[in-house]
């Protein structure tokens, strides 16, 4: 997320999981740790086991909370006014960790006169096109010298120094605004942040985990931010048993970000060149996307390398290192917008590689009814889904659909090696157990032989557009001849080739600093350089677990094999431990370098008292004490100035679909979100009688995805689609335990089984002055209603698109709905299924207005690395 | 505040053991605790069939050689016992599925296995009662006469011991279980089997020595089945009486209605009352030889239903977690 | 060496891995796929074929400011008791106490009878019913082919073969912690030598009880009832009927004395009132 990535530098989690074991508290909100990501979770229950204390904010009571000391009911969607309250309370009792802030943060900036707050606008900032529904962000930059530099307060009396922007900004999120928005009562509240203050600071630390309740909302980026912004407070990043847990998805998503499946990032986060912006040259995309100050000033080194490691000996100086290969966005390629395209028939054909979107999906109905319209569709999966067989869905006449659908067996996980980067960021290798079934092969074995394919069908082309397939490199042949033969290409030659190499001897290189933007180097994928710095080494494939718990000898996290990022913060500005319980690495001035149980995330022997050089380029311009190296100013962001396409500061919104109304603002919810009002994706509305309920989605431990339902061992464990559903309502509106309901919104409609449950509990919240009984309803997404032995209606049936704007992550874990006893009608063709009128669909499926414009590309340059942000979905 | 509350609250409070005991303990879901056999009709005549044999154990012992009808007797009831003794194990071949598993059962002895005690008595009392039709053969002159040496006279009276076991531990063997029903009838349900084993039997000899014309024995037979089923529903009362908990789905319900006509009134008051009428009255030959006929087969009825009620009062018994909760001590 | 397990409720987050772990290393089918709307608990017990069970206890109480949520969760297995009610009634010596003190069922020597099945306190064994190696109870690809020529000659005929827990007898005699201890992400199992087991559930109890935690050992010691300590104990934080558990389960052989002796006098009175009427009619 580039919440993590503005605030901070990077967008991975700043801890790795072993070291939650040492936090003094844990907040765990906006994820189900114990159900989602159970074997991580025996980390806090270590923790819980030395004395933290765990707390858990979520809209349902679950594993996490049976797990928790305490546990607050919230209303979905919520979170920034809740973590807002804490900031409020944070700053207005002065509990917020003032060394660390004002030497670690930029507290003291002084942003322009041109800014304009919520307060001031009643819920937008300053820059804002109503028409477009976009910011200009300018007005959010800070205010310079003479010289260039930002101006700074180090005495914090400055009304526009960051700090006191906070304080008036979140001065009205009081315990008592938490309470009418979110439902959580005052004394939770005060509670939960009074635990939090007290465990942070010199000798304590406290650590956040998220997920999914933080990322899938329209403001979901700014939830994540509040935790970023409330966590530099607090002085608990870059330290042992603090940061931010950022919880990832599938086995490999982190790899799968780092080594890039987002549309709009190149390999190691470099972004992918636009046609919307001044990046037709190389020469101009190093200008975007060069940082003069800070490490990103190294990037021609990785785009250079990356260009090389594409192109091989055809990447050269005199031809941009075929830059121009390279292909161009020209709008937000991301997966749901993509979905209106194929409806429209602008997208023609369609992979769908490991995904499952015809039940995954948000307005999954769409997407299986979008399916229809192409010409061909190729599915690599292991078992048949709700995708593959969206023609013979319910209400689907397959004799009148065209698509000529592909179905190739794809080899599961344990029939293929390679490495996988988990949440941590540390990429294990994992052997093969048994051979492929069947006729399945790996994925690796599909995309070589499309390349093979490719480059055989254009040897003989003289087209230069045909240029980037011909000078593509692929040369990863299996060295074991019987694989050889089996035309398996190795991976762990991909895995070298992504560490990078010297182009003149072919020598792996030992780290990323080793890299050159002369043409000398090629690198697949800066990030992980070091994973393998010889031919024989591959790190990933390290088993040691001994020494100090850091276990270094254990895989490889990126980058340089770091554990905790920004680990110098766990240091004072002298380089001393901040105390003797949270020693991890200091300055050992007797060597003259850093030292500790990890590695440091700082130039080793840059001494803390190192001073600044204002004018000076790269890291030079950042002092011995500034140890977030990725930003500019190697500080932390309370404040984020560019980089965020709607707001500097969070700010509370309520979702698109709400109960409610905002009681913060007059804006009631994001006024930047990526919205797609067409017929067949239909709102219930702001806030709508006909949909007087909240509905959220989530996962269960005993699936994996919609996947592992065909799995018997699972199936039994939860045999039916349920809902969650509190027993007022139930009582209310004639359910019974066990029995069927169906949930219903504009979108689409689902059935389930009703789980009558003491765990879910009505809140209450006030709307405009007015005092609520807000009830939500639970539903797990783990189901789809086609293939496997445990059946159930997907509830992306039900789900709007509806979109971030920094990452188009969907909005599935806030929305409206209506709720009733009995099954559903049988589905047949509706108005999800009918062409939209060409007039009112944009050529890319996207949404009207320059949203489109504006939102291609995450547009900052921060290593992010969230999942969720849309490609993956 | 929603933390999470400590034990000492509400949520033990109701269900403490330091507490004061509730009337019902809050139980999972309703969901049964034990677990019931799938033992259907096989088991019932398996068990039905061991009191009868045992039954006849005794009869054959009490038969004096001395008087010629009951030297007839003692030959019928030892070759029916036999029979029994030899199709028993047929009957529970059909309930373990294939005739090695019952082989499996004599791999060994084990005293505190009922069934394998029981299993075990079987095969003696097949023994002994093989020994004794062979000697009554050898006798009779069917087969040599010194074959009757293979069953000395000691014979009669183990077969008698070895038929009231048989007949006895079909009711150990159901009280024996961690079942609440059975095992709250860990007195009552071996007398009560000991007692309709031998009911049955003599119900069934009578019947036999009807078809015999054999009416000599009759009036005994007679007499000490109505003793058995006097003692028989003597049992079945005190226990309804002492457990009245455990025995609800025994005697309440439909269970329990089956269990009064077929096992306590027509099983067994309905014999006793046509025998008593049998002493009174001289009724003409063919009427009486019908009075036994249905006197005896009420009896064996009521015999039947008796143990398909415990296994089915059994089952439900199991599924009642309240009642497994509490076991009986 | 006795071995067993201490489970402790207290760490358990309920996620099912030792269910899936037990039923993937000793191949066992699922039991159908019926919503139950007990909790999470689609389960409900164990089975012939399900020898790990989580129970998930859901509690509420009303506070001041709306409810307070407990939810319980335990994962329950064969106790492989001291004396072990299912091993006394066998009649065949199928079930025996092997080298590590546990309970383990011999299915070769198994008839079927099902004595063991009601005369198991805590409910546990089964027999296994269900055998269809077509159909969707079994992951077919994990299922070797022995394995399903096993099951068929096993289960052969209608009463098939009794089933629990093995205490993975197999995997001890290789050296392998049990499927579901090594699959237990918060090592709410616990397995190891029995008394060590003990010892440290004893300090468990202690630490919980200083940090205000109201904890009791289920079947770490002898509860009277003839049963004695359990091999397989657990921490629990209610009473154990909430779990499913009797408070005071008694060993079925203790009720053999009464009946034998019941029997036998009723059998006298019987012999003796017979010998009365045959003799003085
Ligand atoms: N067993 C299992 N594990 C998985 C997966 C799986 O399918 N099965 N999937 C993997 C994947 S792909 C992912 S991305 C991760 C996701 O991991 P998580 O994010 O931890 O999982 P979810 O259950 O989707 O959502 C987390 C929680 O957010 C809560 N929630 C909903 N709305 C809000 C809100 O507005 N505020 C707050 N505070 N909470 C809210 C939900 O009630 C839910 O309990 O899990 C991974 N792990
Ligand atoms: N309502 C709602 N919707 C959601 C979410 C939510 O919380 N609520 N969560 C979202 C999130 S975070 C995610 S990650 C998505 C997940 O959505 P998907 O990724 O679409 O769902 P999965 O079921 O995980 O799909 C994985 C597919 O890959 C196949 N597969 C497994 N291994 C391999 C392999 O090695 N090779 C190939 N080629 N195929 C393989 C599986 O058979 C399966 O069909 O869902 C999103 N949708
Ligand atoms: S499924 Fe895999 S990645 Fe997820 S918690 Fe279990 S072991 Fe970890
Ligand atoms: S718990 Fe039951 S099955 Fe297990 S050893 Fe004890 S009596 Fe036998
Ligand atoms: S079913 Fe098998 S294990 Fe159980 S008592 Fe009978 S023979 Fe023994
Ligand atoms: S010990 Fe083995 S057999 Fe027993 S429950 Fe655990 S995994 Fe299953
Ligand atoms: S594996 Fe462990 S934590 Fe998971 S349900 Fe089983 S006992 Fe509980
Ligand atoms: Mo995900």
């Amino acid at each position: 997320m580039p919440s993590l990535g503005t605030s901070f530098g990077r967008g991975g989690a700043t801890v790795w999981l072993p070291d939650i074991a040492n936090a003094d508290c844990i907040l765990i909100e906006g994820s189900n740790f114990a159900e989602a990501h159970p074997v991580g979770f025996r980390f806090v229950m270590e923790a819980k086991e030395r004395g933290a204390t765990i707390i858990h904010v979520d809209p349902r009571f679950t594993r996490t909370s049976a797990m928790a000391d305490i546990y607050a009911p919230i209303r979905s969607g919520t979170d920034i006014a809740f973590l807002g309250g804490i900031i409020n309370y944070v700053l207005t009792n002065e509990r917020y960790f003032k060394e660390y802030v004002y030497a670690y943060t930029n507290a003291s900036n002084i942003v322009s006169e041109k800014f304009q707050d919520t307060e001031d606008l009643d819920g937008v900032f300053s820059g804002y096109d109503k028409e477009g529904r976009v910011y200009d962000t300018s007005t959010w930059a800070y205010e310079k010298d003479e010289r260039g530099h930002v101006k700074r307060d180090p005495s914090f009396q400055h009304p526009r120094c960051v700090l006191n922007l906070l304080r008036r900004h979140y001065s009205r999120y009081t315990a008592e605004m938490v309470e009418r928005v979110c439902g959580i009562p005052p004394a939770t509240f005060t509670k939960i942040a009074d635990l939090l203050a007290s465990n942070s600071g010199r000798e304590k630390t406290t650590a956040f985990a998220y997920a999914l309740g933080w990322t899938q909302h329209t403001d979901g980026v700014q939830m994540i931010r509040t935790a970023a912004v409330l966590q530099l407070l607090l002085g608990n990043i870059g330290r042992p048993g603090g940061g931010i847990m950022a919880l990832r998805g599938h086995a490999d998503i982190q790899g799968a970000t780092d080594i890039a499946t987002l549309y709009d990032l190149l390999p190691g986060y470099l972004p992918t060149p636009s046609a919307l912006r001044d990046e037709q040259t190389l020469a101009a995309w190093l200008k975007t996307n060069t940082k003069p100050t800070g490490w990103w000033a190294n990037t021609p080194k990785y785009m250079v390398s990356l260009l090389k490691a594409f192109y091989g000996e055809h990447a050269k100086a005199e031809n941009d290192y075929c830059f121009d290969y390279l292909p161009q966005l020209i709008g937000d390629h991301s997966m749901l917008p993509l979905v209106f395209a194929m409806k429209d028939g602008t997208v023609k054909g369609y992979f769908a590689i490991g995904q499952n979107p015809g039940a995954s999906n948000q307005n999954a109905g769409l997407t299986r009814a979008a399916m229809e319209q192409l010409e061909w569709f190729v599915n690599i999966d292991s078992y048949d889904n709700e995708t593959v067989s969206f023609w013979r869905r319910e209400g689907a006449d397959p004799s009148k659909i065209g698509t000529e659908v592909f179905f190739l067996p794809a080899a599961t996980v344990l029939e293929k090696e390679g490495t996988m980067t988990q949440t941590s960021r540390m990429l294990q290798w994992h052997d093969r157990a048994i051979k492929p079934l069947g006729d399945s092969k790996s994925d690796a074995w599909y995309f070589t032989w499309f390349a093979k394919r490719l480059k055989e069908l254009y040897a003989d082309s003289t087209d230069p557009k045909d240029r980037p397939i011909q000078h593509m490199t692929w040369d990863y042949d299996h060295d074991d001849p019987s694989e050889r033969a089996k035309g398996e290409p190795s991976v762990l030659k991909v895995l070298q080739e992504i560490n990078g190499y010297r182009v003149a001897d072919g020598e792996q290189v030992a780290s990323f600093t080793e890299l050159k933007d002369d043409g000398s180097t090629a690198c697949g994928g800066w990030i992980y350089s070091g994973v393998c710095p010889d031919k024989q080494n591959n790190r990933a494939r390290n088993r040691d677990g001994s020494g100090p718990y850091t276990a270094l000898n254990w895989g490889f996290a990126w980058p340089a094999n770091r554990r905790t990022l920004y680990n110098r913060a766990s240091a004072d500005p002298d380089g001393k431990p901040w105390s003797e319980r949270k020693k991890y690495v200091w300055w050992d001035e007797s060597q003259g370098k850093w030292t500790g149980i990890d590695v440091p995330d700082f130039i080793a022997t840059k001494a803390p008292n190192t001073p600044a050089d204002p004018d000076g380029k790269g890291m030079d311009a950042h002092s011995g004490a500034d140890p977030f190296i990725m930003m500019m100013d190697g500080r932390g962001q309370l404040f984020v100035a560019s980089g965020l396409k709607d707001g500097p500061l969070p700010a509370h919104y309520e979702p698109v679909q709400s109960v409610v109304r905002n009681e913060l603002y007059g804006q009631q919810s994001n006024p930047a979100y990526g919205e797609y009002r067409r017929d067949d994706n239909p709102y219930n509305g702001e806030v709508s009688d006909d949909y007087p309920y909240v509905l959220t989605t989530y996962r269960i431990t005993e699936y994996s995805g919609i996947m592992t339902k065909y799995v018997p061992w699972l199936a039994e464990l939860q045999p039916a689609a349920f809902a969650e559903i509190d027993p007022e309502l139930a009582v209310e509106k004639g359910i019974k335990n066990g029995g069927w309901v169906t949930i219903s919104t504009a979108t689409g409609d689902m059935e389930a089984r009703a789980l009558v449950s003491g765990r879910m509990q009505p809140l209450r919240v006030t709307s405009k002055g007015q005092r609520k009984r807000v009830h939500q309803i639970g539903v797990p997404y783990n189901f789809g209603e086609m293939t496997g032995l445990a059946r159930g209606d997907s509830v992306g049936n039900l789900i709007p698109i509806a979109l971030d704007p920094n990452v188009s992550i969907h909005e599935s874990k806030t929305l409206t709905c209506n709720i009733r006893a009995g099954r559903r009608p049988p589905r047949h063709r509706d108005r999800i299924d009918a062409p939209v009128p060409a007039q009112e669909r944009d050529p890319l499926g996207q949404p009207i207005g320059d949203w489109a414009k504006a939102h291609h590309g995450h547009g900052y340059q921060h290593m992010q690395g969230d999942e969720h942000g849309g490609s993956e979905v | 505040m929603r933390s999470i509350p400590s034990p000492d609250d509400a949520f033990i409070g109701a269900a403490s053991r330091n507490g004061e005991q509730r009337a019902t303990i809050p139980t999972y879901y309703d969901h049964p605790m034990l677990k019931w056999p799938d033992w259907d009709w096989n088991v019932v005549t398996y068990l039905f069939l061991g009191g009868i044999m045992g039954g006849l154990g005794l009869i054959q012992m009490l038969a004096r050689p001395e008087l010629e009808s009951e030297r007839k007797l003692k030959r019928t009831v030892r070759v029916t016992s036999f029979v029994l003794a030899a199709a028993n194990p047929a009957v529970l071949v059909t309930h373990l599925g294939r005739p090695e598993r019952f082989l499996n059962m004599l791999r060994i002895m084990k005293f505190k296995s009922p069934m394998s005690l029981g299993t075990w008595g079987l095969v003696f009392y097949s023994g002994a009662a093989g020994a004794n039709v062979i000697r009554e053969l050898a006798v009779g002159g069917t087969l040599p006469r010194w074959m009757r040496f293979f069953a000395p006279g000691l014979m009669t009276p183990v077969q008698a011991l070895l038929g009231a076991f048989t007949a006895g531990y079909t009711g150990v063997l159901l009280s024996s279980t961690a079942n609440p029903f059975w095992g709250s009838g860990k007195r009552h349900i071996p007398a009560m089997s000991v007692c309709s084993g031998l009911a049955s039997a003599c119900a069934l000899s009578s019947l036999l020595c009807t078809l015999e014309g054999n009416t000599e024995p009759l009036q005994r037979l007679e007499r000490l089945e109505m003793v058995a089923g006097a003692a028989e529903l003597f049992i079945l009362t005190d226990f309804e009486r002492r457990h009245p908990d455990y025995t609800k789905p025994f005697f309440k319900g439909k269970r329990g209605e089956k269990l009064r006509t077929y096992t306590m009134a027509a099983g067994t008051l309905g014999p006793i009352a046509l025998n008593v009428l049998g002493s009174m009255f001289n009724l003409p030959k063919p009427v009486d030889a019908l009075r036994v006929t249905a006197a005896s087969i009420l009896t064996l009825a009521g015999g039947y239903v008796l143990r398909e009620s415990l296994i089915a009062a059994g089952k439900a018994s199991a599924r009642d977690p309240q009642a497994a909760f509490r076991q009986p001590k | 060496m006795a071995t067993g397990f201490f489970t402790d409720t207290t760490l358990c987050i309920g996620c099912k891995a030792c269910e899936v772990a037990c039923k993937q290393w000793n191949e066992l089918p699922s039991d159908g796929f019926a919503f139950s709307g007990n909790s999470y608990d689609n389960t409900v017990e164990l089975s012939g074929t399900t020898w790990r069970h989580v129970a998930f206890v859901e509690q509420t109480m009303p506070t001041e400011d709306g409810v307070a949520n407990r939810w319980l969760m335990s994962s329950d297995v064969c106790k492989h008791c001291t004396n072990a009610g299912c091993m006394e009634a066998c009649p065949t010596g199928a079930i025996i106490r092997n080298e590590y003190d546990s309970v383990f069922i011999q299915p070769d020597v198994c008839n079927g009878c099902g004595y063991c099945v009601v005369s198991c306190p805590f409910g546990v064994v089964d027999l296994i019913e269900r055998f269809d190696p077509e159909g969707t109870h079994y992951n077919l690809a994990s299922l070797s082919e022995e394995r399903v020529e096993e099951q068929k000659t096993a289960l052969q005929g209608h009463g098939g073969v009794a089933g629990k827990c093995t205490l993975c007898y197999d995997r001890q005699k290789l050296g392998f912690v049990p499927a579901c201890a090594k699959a237990c992400p918060t090592e709410s199992i616990q397995f190891g030598n029995i008394d060590e087991l003990r010892e440290r559930a004893r300090a468990r109890v202690e630490t919980l009880t200083k940090r205000g935690i109201h904890a009791e050992l289920y079947g770490a010691d002898d509860a009277g009832g003839g049963v004695g300590p359990l091999n397989a104990f657990f921490l629990l934080t209610d009473r154990p009927e909430a779990y499913n558990l009797p408070a005071e389960p008694v060993l079925p052989s203790t009720r053999q004395p009464a009946g034998y002796t019941a029997a036998a006098v009723t059998a006298l009175g019987l012999a003796i009132a017979g010998w009365m009427i045959f003799r003085n009619a």
